[in-house]
């Protein structure tokens, strides 16, 4: 007889929200984090879009520590000397709340404190380092050489999971499934955040940068997003882009993105007040490993849940939405015939059916149009070049847009007929 | 907003430094002779240098991203969780 129905691993969004889902459903479940306090090692942009937590807290809008309400969304090329933006700010945001800025370290202490109170133990400062097999089988978890016994585990550990890897049930990770995302957060007074982005009380901003301006073949994506008195500021890197580039510091890139023309002035005056970093899944389906086996389910980023498309990036709904599956996978396989390899198969059965693999299939393969020359150099040279054009005026006759077009790609050595088709495959994909 | 040394970054950051054990190991006879240091651009806490053309690496800047075990293609790198809630303790994160 195990000491556990259920072991969770990692109290992140998606080690939370099942282990709140296991308790709700009367499971004993022992919920088991690294960090002390929780949440204290665990980085994000980050923005929680959707309302999947209402899964396991119907009323956590009303009391998450939520920073700001996403009224506005940005998504921009920035290339040395310019931007090209898309503003949207819509009052149906206010209506209905599609996306949060939140500070994790706050948030997850909120998470852990949920599944405690919904029954859950939950252990923290405890580093878990393997999975224990009988045979095959999982029976807990191994930490400094002890076993604690469950009947399941669900593996939540996160964007760098070393359980999972050193378990050998998953592979290790590649360039292709990771970027490294490098982040700080900077303190700015709550009025003059609402004055530099147009906001009101509570209402944020979200915006996703292309960062054009990097030179010797980096790729990066910048991230701007609004808390009430802070803004969090990165850049999520390309390894392979950077590993081919072997000059470039990853930490200096977000400093080139802060000095930008068009983004200094919206931090004037701000204090850094923290810095952090961490590995940020990117491979999509590719990068996507056996979800489930006897005894064990993987969810959230272990599991390479995220999803980026250069307009949006996300991962805590994914988490979220996984690890209430993969709860109420062991809620429905303890009710039946057990916990057996068959009986968790269920949770994928639940992922297809969800926006979380739904989603994954959808957009395969996109990491390849949202991370090349196209996005990263050409298309933010060839717009900077068209938008001169149009409004440079420098006492000539004027052009049609048609001739500037021409002249803009024809510098930027990218063929009509190639943007054509690159421009139909990215659409197609988006 | 001026250039913040990234040494200036890391001193804004509480750790609880493990001083038994170190989460990261290297194996230094990789390391010397390691045709590209990627480690050195890639990790974004400064935690592998080039010292006269030797490579040096301290663990307890670790920020715990997990970079370097994917940024070193070459085997040198063992990364473990920090154990006891020891390492950076983030105030936001």
């Amino acid at each position: 007889m195990s000491e556990f129905d259920a072991i969770v691993v990692g109290g992140g969004p998606a080690g939370t929200s099942a282990a709140m889902r296991l308790a709700a459903n009367k499971l004993n479940v022992l919920l088991v984090e690294k960090a002390d306090p929780p949440g204290s090692k665990n980085v994000s942009g980050g923005v929680l879009w959707g309302n999947s937590l209402a899964g396991v807290m119907p009323d956590w809008e009303k009391t998450a520590p939520l920073e700001r309400f996403v009224k506005s969304k940005g998504v921009g090329f920035l290339t040395k000397d310019s931007s090209i933006d898309i503003n949207f700010r819509s009052s149906k945001f206010s209506e209905t709340k599609t996306g949060y800025t939140v500070l994790r370290t706050k948030f997850d202490q909120f998470l852990n404190k949920k599944a405690k109170d919904s029954g859950a133990t939950v252990v923290t400062g405890v580093t878990v380092d393997k999975l224990a097999f009988e045979g095959n089988k999982v029976i807990g978890v191994e930490q400094d050489g002890d076993v604690i016994t469950s009947d399941s585990v669900i593996l939540a550990e996160g964007a760098n999971p070393r359980v999972a890897i050193d378990s050998g049930i998953r592979p290790p990770l590649k360039d292709q499934d990771v970027a490294i995302g490098v982040k700080e957060v900077i303190k700015l007074p709550e009025k003059t955040i609402n004055d530099r982005f147009n906001l009101r009380e509570k209402e944020g901003f979200a915006g996703e940068y292309v960062l054009g301006f990097l030179e010797g073949g980096v790729e990066a994506g910048g991230f701007l997003y609004t808390n009430k008195d802070s803004i969090s500021l990165g850049a999520v890197i390309s390894m392979k882009h950077l590993r081919e580039n072997n000059k470039t510091y990853s930490f200096d890139i977000i400093e080139q993105f802060k000095n930008h023309p068009s983004i200094a002035p919206l931090l004037e005056d701000g204090k850094v007040d923290e810095y952090s970093a961490h590995m940020v899944q990117e491979g999509g389906l590719a990068s996507i490993p056996k979800l489930y086996g006897n005894g064990y389910m993987i969810a959230g980023d272990a599991a390479g849940f995220s999803f980026s498309n250069g307009l949006i990036l996300q991962g805590m709904n994914y988490a979220i939405a996984s690890g209430i599956a993969a709860a109420d996978t062991i809620v429905e396989a303890k009710a039946g015939s057990g916990i057996s390899e068959q009986s968790l198969s269920k949770y994928e059965e639940k992922l297809m059916n969800s926006f979380v693999l739904k989603d994954m299939h959808t957009f395969k393969g996109i990491g390849d149009i949202t991370w090349g020359s196209l996005v990263h150099q050409k298309m933010p040279n060839v717009l900077e070049k068209v938008m001169l054009g149009l409004l440079m005026e420098d006492g000539e006759p004027k052009k049609h847009m048609n001739q500037i077009v021409k002249e803009a790609l024809k510098s930027s050595g990218l063929k009509s007929s190639k943007l054509l088709l690159e421009g139909y495959r990215m659409y197609r994909r988006m | 907003m001026s250039n913040m040394k990234i040494e200036d970054r890391l001193s804004l950051l509480n750790y609880k430094i493990d001083k038994s054990y170190a989460h990261i190991t290297v194996k230094p006879d990789i390391c010397e002779i390691c045709p590209d240091h990627f480690c050195t651009f890639a990790c974004p806490a400064k935690c592998y240098t080039l010292i006269d053309a030797k490579l040096n690496f301290k663990y307890e800047d670790c920020v715990e991203c997990g970079t370097c075990i994917v940024a070193c293609s070459h085997g040198s790198v063992s990364w473990t969780n920090s154990k006891g809630a020891h390492g950076v303790k983030y105030k936001y994160g």
